[in-house]
């Protein structure tokens, strides 16, 4: 980064890969936002860009940008800029702490699961400026915290350490110990050590402080257990961006290039130990049609589609990739009632890709992604490591 | 088990992505790394296969002896183009055109260009110039404006529609909304146009703009026409959106967004690249690899003060000459020396003075390819990328 905006050519690729600008006439898209204004910003005045935080952080204009001038990283140094010189609304600093927010979820969850729906509480919700289009996630009282913290034999030679992340640890916990399970009936041994927030909502809501302080507890377990031959191994998306970018990156947390570099996405880890022969599972047929919703931040990753490359490999299974939509809820992004219209607006057009293709179930790696697009389709949504569990006919061991 | 490509392609432009198109084709398993998205993109969408004459496969015997053309063949180009249609057909974005005459394209500034295939949108070869034009624009839509058609028409027109939005990008995203696409054609109909064309500037939406299109032209009873525009350039994203979507469906991996951060040989072979990911390099593996990074706009080729470098394998690059001789005088006239700059490659597209036995090179990154002086782009792209997808599907 540093002087990367130099390197505009003002091509505007960019701007036609920005979703928000697509919709939203108010934000005047990555080019503007990124390089163009970045010329003149400087770090001994404050920051007025007030419209930077109608960019979502879907990072699609760092993908597409051809020149390496990644606008999406120039407007998160402005977002976290402006946030600290200025009053962030209750719901940035609410989504901030999705962390305690699950936490509190989770703690009471048969309460908050019954009020959430109620007309009474929706509208206390959007006075305080919080959205209420799309159903708030259900959460769940057994979330991983409470689940069982290790699985595979202890001297087994593949040793991971499990990042789940919030949306699976306060909403999909049985997707988190599917994961667990997953990786234990293909020989890794797998420990879930307690863990928080990876700290990219408090960064996206312009938390610098919160997102640091997350960040430095768990490079420091995560760390801990790269010394000791494990691996990272993450599912959702976002947080494998956060951990791989952004810990060694904008948030530079000490060992954070160390983690980056010891980290891996699910599916990509598999295929790494069917590549090298540690395994050779047998995938049961599946017949079934699945739309797979690209997340924005797999794109970013830059790491290809692994789960995509897994699924060839299943008998039976129909693939149709789709990448060039944002499920428009961005984390909290679409959460935040101001955003509220663009998020559903984006969030109906990429369920109208999927309805498209007439699919049995749609698919994604991410949390929001899957409930915003669930919603908006009405189509079973399922992570990609629930039908690998099925295809490799992996049983659910309750918690 | 391993994830070994056939063929690995760097390079999602067009000469990359057609090159994939016809591997994966014949079943070959393929991937295609890019840094970020082509030229093609800020393009009008329309095929130039060489600009000057009327037949335009005809004219490249003319061309001088060392253009990549002629490493293809007319016949070959000629299926290339077919294929290319084919493709586009395919996804609902059909183009016309015929590889044996030019045809002409309106531009915003109201001349016309001449080009080799177009999209369906964009026809308006058979305009006779005595017809009537009216030409409809939008309200404060920046780098269209419609005096500068109508100026040089003695028969034209023009109608001004406010959408509400005023970028390229906003227009044609509210033309995939029913309701607007409604209000819209009601709005044309109550104009009472007289008999002739309509053009609008193209921005008849982003994906689904054959059935924007065939509905407007219903309502309004005639075939309308699309004038491209300055960047971003709808045409160009949809042109670049149908060959990704078809590379996808036919089980083409694609990886994009980072460039290549190391090379692995062994011996005279490139076994492996891996990308800049973000944390550890992603390693892709193949049996053959084709360089398709294009020329200095896409960073394929760079330049320094006196020399000019290939940026992936670091590849013996042609240079025209000394730095002196690189540029005329005047900027705008065609045919800068530095143009001829590139790869030069063998009969089947293998780079020459390299030890390296598995790797192809098609597209601009080509030596004496000299794309703005023969206004030959895309067209240059798909033959050669397809050319050399045949030169290495017998290696592989
Ligand atoms: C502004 C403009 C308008 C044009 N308009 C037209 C037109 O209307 N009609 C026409 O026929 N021609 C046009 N041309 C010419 C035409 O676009 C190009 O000649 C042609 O598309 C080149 O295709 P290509 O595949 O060789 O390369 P590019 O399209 O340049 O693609 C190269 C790709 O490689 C990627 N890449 C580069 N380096 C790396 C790396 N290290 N690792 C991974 N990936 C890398 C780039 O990101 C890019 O996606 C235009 C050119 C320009 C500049
Ligand atoms: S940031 Fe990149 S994609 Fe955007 S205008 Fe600049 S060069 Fe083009
Ligand atoms: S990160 Fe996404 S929303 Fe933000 S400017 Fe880039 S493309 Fe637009």
């Amino acid at each position: 980064m540093g002087f990367d905006f130099q390197h505009c050519i003002r091509c505007t690729v960019c701007v036609a890969n920005c979703p928000v600008f697509k919709v939203d006439p108010a934000f005047p898209g990555p080019k503007q936002s990124g390089p163009d204004a970045e010329r003149f910003r400087s770090d001994d005045e404050a920051s007025i860009d007030r419209w930077v935080r109608l960019c979502s952080q879907c990072k699609r204009c760092d993908v597409a940008c051809p020149y390496s001038v990644h606008p999406a990283q120039i407007i998160l140094r402005e977002q976290t800029r402006y946030g600290e010189g200025h009053f962030r609304p209750l719901p940035y600093r609410l989504f901030a702490n999705t962390y305690w927010l699950g936490a509190l979820g989770s703690l009471i969850a048969p309460v908050i699961n019954i009020l959430t729906p109620r007309t009474f509480v929706k509208r206390v919700l959007n006075v305080f400026g919080i959205s209420t289009s799309i159903p708030f996630p259900q959460y769940r009282f057994h979330s991983m915290n409470r689940s069982w913290r290790w699985k595979g034999r202890r001297r087994s030679r593949k040793k991971v350490v499990f990042f789940y992340g919030c949306f699976i640890n306060y909403n999909r916990p049985d997707i988190g110990r599917g994961v667990r399970d997953l990786l234990a009936s293909l020989g890794v041994r797998v420990v879930i050590p307690r863990q928080v927030c990876c700290g990219l909502p408090a960064l996206g809501n312009g938390d610098m402080e919160t997102a640091r302080k997350f960040a430095r507890k768990n490079a420091r377990i995560l760390a801990g257990y790269i010394d000791k031959g494990y691996e990272v191994v993450y599912t959702c998306t976002s947080c494998g961006l956060s951990l791989t970018q952004d810990y060694p990156g904008i948030l530079g947390v000490p060992d954070g290039k160390k983690i980056s570099e010891n980290t891996y996405n699910l599916h990509e880890y598999i295929l790494e130990l069917m590549e090298e022969g540690y395994i050779e599972p047998t995938f049961e047929p599946l017949h079934r049609k699945i739309a797979y919703h690209i997340p924005c931040h797999l794109r970013a990753l830059g790491i290809g589609y692994p789960a995509a490359r897994l699924f060839e490999k299943i008998p039976g299974l129909e693939v149709h990739i789709l990448e060039d939509n944002c499920c428009g809820l961005a984390g909290s992004y679409g959460f935040k009632k101001k955003h509220g219209e663009t998020s559903a607006k984006l969030g109906s057009d990429a369920a109208r890709a999927i309805k498209a293709i007439g699919p049995d179930i749609m698919m994604s790696d991410c949390g929001a992604c899957k409930m915003q697009l669930g919603y908006f389709s009405g189509i079973p949504a399922l992570d990609p490591s629930e039908i690998l569990r099925q295809s490799l006919k992996v049983t659910d061991s309750g918690t | 088990m391993n994830a070994i490509y056939d063929v690995v392609i760097i390079g999602g432009g067009m000469s990359g992505m057609m090159a994939a198109a016809a591997l994966a084709k014949n079943g070959r398993k393929v991937a295609v790394i890019s840094k970020g998205d082509p030229v093609c993109c800020f393009s009008t969408g329309c095929i130039d296969l060489l600009a000057d004459g009327d037949d335009p496969l005809k004219g490249i015997a003319s061309l001088p002896d060392n253009h990549p053309y002629h490493l293809v063949g007319e016949d070959a180009i000629a299926h290339s183009l077919d294929l290319f249609q084919g493709i586009m057909s395919e996804g609902g974005m059909p183009y016309v055109g015929d590889v044996h005459a030019n045809r002409r394209v309106l531009t915003s500034l109201g001349r016309c260009k001449s080009t080799c295939l177009v999209p369906e949108t964009m026809e308006f070869s058979d305009f006779d110039s005595d017809e009537y034009i009216h030409v409809i624009s939008f309200y404060k839509m920046k780098d269209f404006y419609p005096q500068y058609i109508t100026s040089r028409y003695t028969n034209a027109g023009y109608s001004v529609f406010d959408p509400g939005v005023i970028t390229t990008a906003g227009i044609a995203e509210k033309f995939e909304n029913r309701p607007f696409l409604e209000a819209f054609i009601s709005w044309v109909q109550g104009l009472d146009i007289p008999e002739g064309r309509i053009a609008m500037p193209a921005v008849l939406g982003r994906n689904l703009v054959g059935d924007v299109y065939h509905q407007i032209s219903a309502g309004c009873g005639r075939k309308i026409f699309e004038i491209p525009t300055l960047p971003p350039s709808m045409p160009g994203l949809r042109l670049f959106g149908g060959l990704k979507k078809a590379l996808l469906q036919k089980g083409v991996n694609l990886y994009w967004g980072k460039g290549i951060y190391s090379v692995e040989k062994l011996g005279n072979r490139i076994e492996a690249v891996t990308l800049a990911s973000s944390g550890r390099a992603t390693r892709v593996e193949g049996r053959a690899f084709i360089l398709a990074t294009g020329s200095f706009v896409s960073g394929g080729l760079q330049a320094s003060m006196d020399t000019v470098t290939e940026t992936v394998f670091d590849l013996p690059a042609y240079l025209p000459g000394a730095r002196e001789t690189w540029f005329n005088d005047d900027f705008f006239a065609a045919g800068h020396e530095i143009e001829k700059a590139g790869i030069r490659v063998d009969s089947s597209f293998r780079p020459v003075d390299t030890e390296i036995e598995n790797l192809y090179v098609c597209g601009s990154i080509l030596a004496f390819s000299e794309v703005m002086k023969y206004r030959c782009g895309h067209g240059m792209a798909i033959a050669t990328g397809v050319a050399a997808a045949n030169a290495c599907g017998g290696l592989v």
